[in-house]
């Protein structure tokens, strides 16, 4: 196109001036005429296939002759792995805890005295943000995973809407959390004891386990649900945008398709472990320790369960006076 | 029975996007999506700079038929791969499955998000009764069923995109190949990705 104006250009030139004009203006008016009411949707033809869009660009030609890196590896992990993976850890982790329940049982601990005020209110209502969140965003996760099962349409089609808007709630949850709580949440010794017998759930006996204000696994729920999570957010947001572009991507060289592929494929795995924690942490706080709920309603924890459950925190309170 | 496939001769396509537009206009396309795409490569290098028209090529073993969470895909005996609106939920999962960019959703969901998935039907309409209101508004004309080309290869004027069954097209590009005296006979653009061979 641009070769055949150049042309015609240099043709032109030898002209006097004078003829130029009339030539150019006459060309501008004869093609103004011709072109009425054309131009418009040729206009809108270009704008659709090219501009903005970078999936519908010279990369998409190249993508074909690539589809061999990420394109076959997201197919085989959603026919073969994904549905199986998500199956069997949650079945798993079900059946681990109702064993758990039926062999172990609960840890049941006194709740006389006023016990030990832990979560102001501020905390709590951050908690209850970020829990809200989950319980919009993982059973729908679920339901888009199984969509055949549920049998697609409006069902699973509002599912994944809410999907999406508890996304905008944990992300309102998720700085406060994130500064009133990484403190307390690093690792420390105690951990590794906590590790070694399982933070005390495998006998029936009140034994007293080595943690502080959050033990082992209370940690590792929250950086799987904060660092996993900004990751969910961060992947399901190219899955929602899908046709963005950021700069810096660019210094990856990766194709827009690719990138939203990865972003698939790491939601898939990442989500397995977050559904997996999320099941545990329910478990945990509704069933195995009774009536730990509590100190996320009124803010007091039993003083009998930090005594055992969280000992060296309970001897900090009382180095402190606290208690 | 025929297999229906599409072939877009690199050589003869002229970027004129009149097979975008046709689609877009016959099949009443939401605003924003273009089932088939014009893209040029190598912009202004000579010798090098070609175009093609890409949409769905209704793929043999559809990868998006695979990948669907919902399995709304239904595949006919010709080979045509459709879906059906009323069941898909819009997730993208074939998009990211296919190699050739074909499925695209129109903003037209709940507050403007992402709705359900609209693609080429190699004008075929869908899974409501055959030309009803309901199948014309969902999926566009149901040319196949009247015995007509698909729209955009009806009015390419430079024959570059056809369709039709397998044998008939390779037969024409096996013959264009020869014609032009350079270039070895392979598989037509996208083949190989798309019919594994
Ligand atoms: C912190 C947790 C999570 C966040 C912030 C999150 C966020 C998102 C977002 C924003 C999308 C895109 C939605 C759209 O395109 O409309 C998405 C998609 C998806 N998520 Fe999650 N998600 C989370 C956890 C999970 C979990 C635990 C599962 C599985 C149990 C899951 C399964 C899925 C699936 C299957 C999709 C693909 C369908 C789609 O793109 O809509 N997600 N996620
Ligand atoms: S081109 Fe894409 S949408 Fe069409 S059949 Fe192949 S994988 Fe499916
Ligand atoms: S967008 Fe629709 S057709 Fe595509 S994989 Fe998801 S549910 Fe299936
Ligand atoms: S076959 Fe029909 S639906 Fe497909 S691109 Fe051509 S005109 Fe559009």
């Amino acid at each position: 196109m641009y070769h055949m104006a150049g042309v015609q250009l240099t043709k032109v030139k030898g002209l006097p001036m004078k003829k130029l004009f009339i030539f150019l203006l006459g060309a501008v008016l004869l093609n103004a005429r011709e072109f009425i009411g054309k131009v418009p949707l040729v206009e809108h033809a270009k704008e659709v296939h090219f501009t903005g869009s970078r999936l519908i660009s010279p990369e998409l030609l190249h993508n074909i002759l690539h589809y061999q890196t990420w394109g076959e590896l997201f197919v085989y992990l959603q026919v073969h792995w994904f549905r199986a993976l998500f199956f069997g850890i949650t079945v798993g982790v079900l059946v681990v805890f109702l064993l758990h329940y039926l062999i172990i049982g609960p840890k049941k601990f006194s709740h006389s005295g006023k016990g030990v005020f832990v979560y102001s209110v501020f905390k709590r209502v951050v908690h209850w943000t970020a829990a809200l969140a989950f319980v919009l965003v993982i059973p729908t996760g679920f339901m888009m995973i199984f969509g055949k099962e549920l049998g697609g349409g409006d069902l699973v089609l509002t599912a994944r809407y809410i999907h999406s808007i508890g996304t905008v709630l944990f992300i309102v949850s998720f700085i406060p959390m994130f500064l009133m709580w990484f403190i307390p949440m690093l690792p420390t010794l105690d951990d590794i004891k906590w590790f070694l017998m399982l933070g005390g759930y495998l006998t029936k006996k009140k034994v007293v386990v080595p943690a502080g204000q959050f033990n082992a696994g209370q940690k590792m729920w929250f950086w799987v649900a904060m660092l996993g999570g900004i990751v969910m957010i961060g992947t399901g947001a190219m899955m929602y945008f899908q046709d963005f572009h950021l700069a810096i991507l660019d210094r990856f060289g990766l194709d827009q398709i690719d990138l939203i592929r990865i972003a698939a494929i790491t939601h898939n795995f990442l989500g397995m472990a977050v559904a997996a924690l999320f099941i545990t942490h329910l478990y945990m706080s509704l069933f195995a320790i009774k009536g730990s709920l509590d100190s996320m309603i009124s803010g007091n924890k039993s003083e009998d369960e930090v005594k055992y459950m969280h000992s060296s925190f309970y001897k900090k309170l009382k180095k402190e006076g606290k208690i | 029975m025929a297999r229906m496939k599409f072939y877009c001769d690199e050589g003869r396509c002229i970027e004129c996007l009149g097979c975008a537009v046709a689609c877009e206009e016959a099949n009443e396309l939401p605003v924003g999506i273009s089932r088939r795409k014009v893209v040029t490569v190598n912009e202004g290098m000579e010798g090098q700079e070609y175009s093609v028209s890409v949409a769905c090529m209704h793929c043999t073993d559809a990868p998006c038929e695979q990948v669907c969470p919902v399995d709304c895909f239904y595949i006919r005996a010709d080979g045509i791969v459709l879906h059906d609106k009323t069941t898909c939920i819009g997730c993208g999962y074939c998009l990211y499955a296919c190699p050739f960019g074909a499925p695209q959703f129109p903003k037209d969901g709940a507050f403007g998000t992402r709705g359900v998935m609209d693609k080429c039907t190699m004008c075929a309409g869908g899974p409501e009764p055959t030309n009803s209101a309901k199948e014309r508004e969902l999926y566009g004309q149901n040319r196949i069923a009247e015995g007509k080309v698909p729209m955009c290869a009806a009015i390419c004027s430079t024959n570059a995109l056809i369709v039709g069954d397998e044998a008939e097209v390779s037969d024409i590009y096996r013959k264009r190949v020869m014609q032009r005296g350079k270039g070895v006979i392979g598989v037509p653009y996208g083949w190989s990705t798309a019919y594994k061979g």
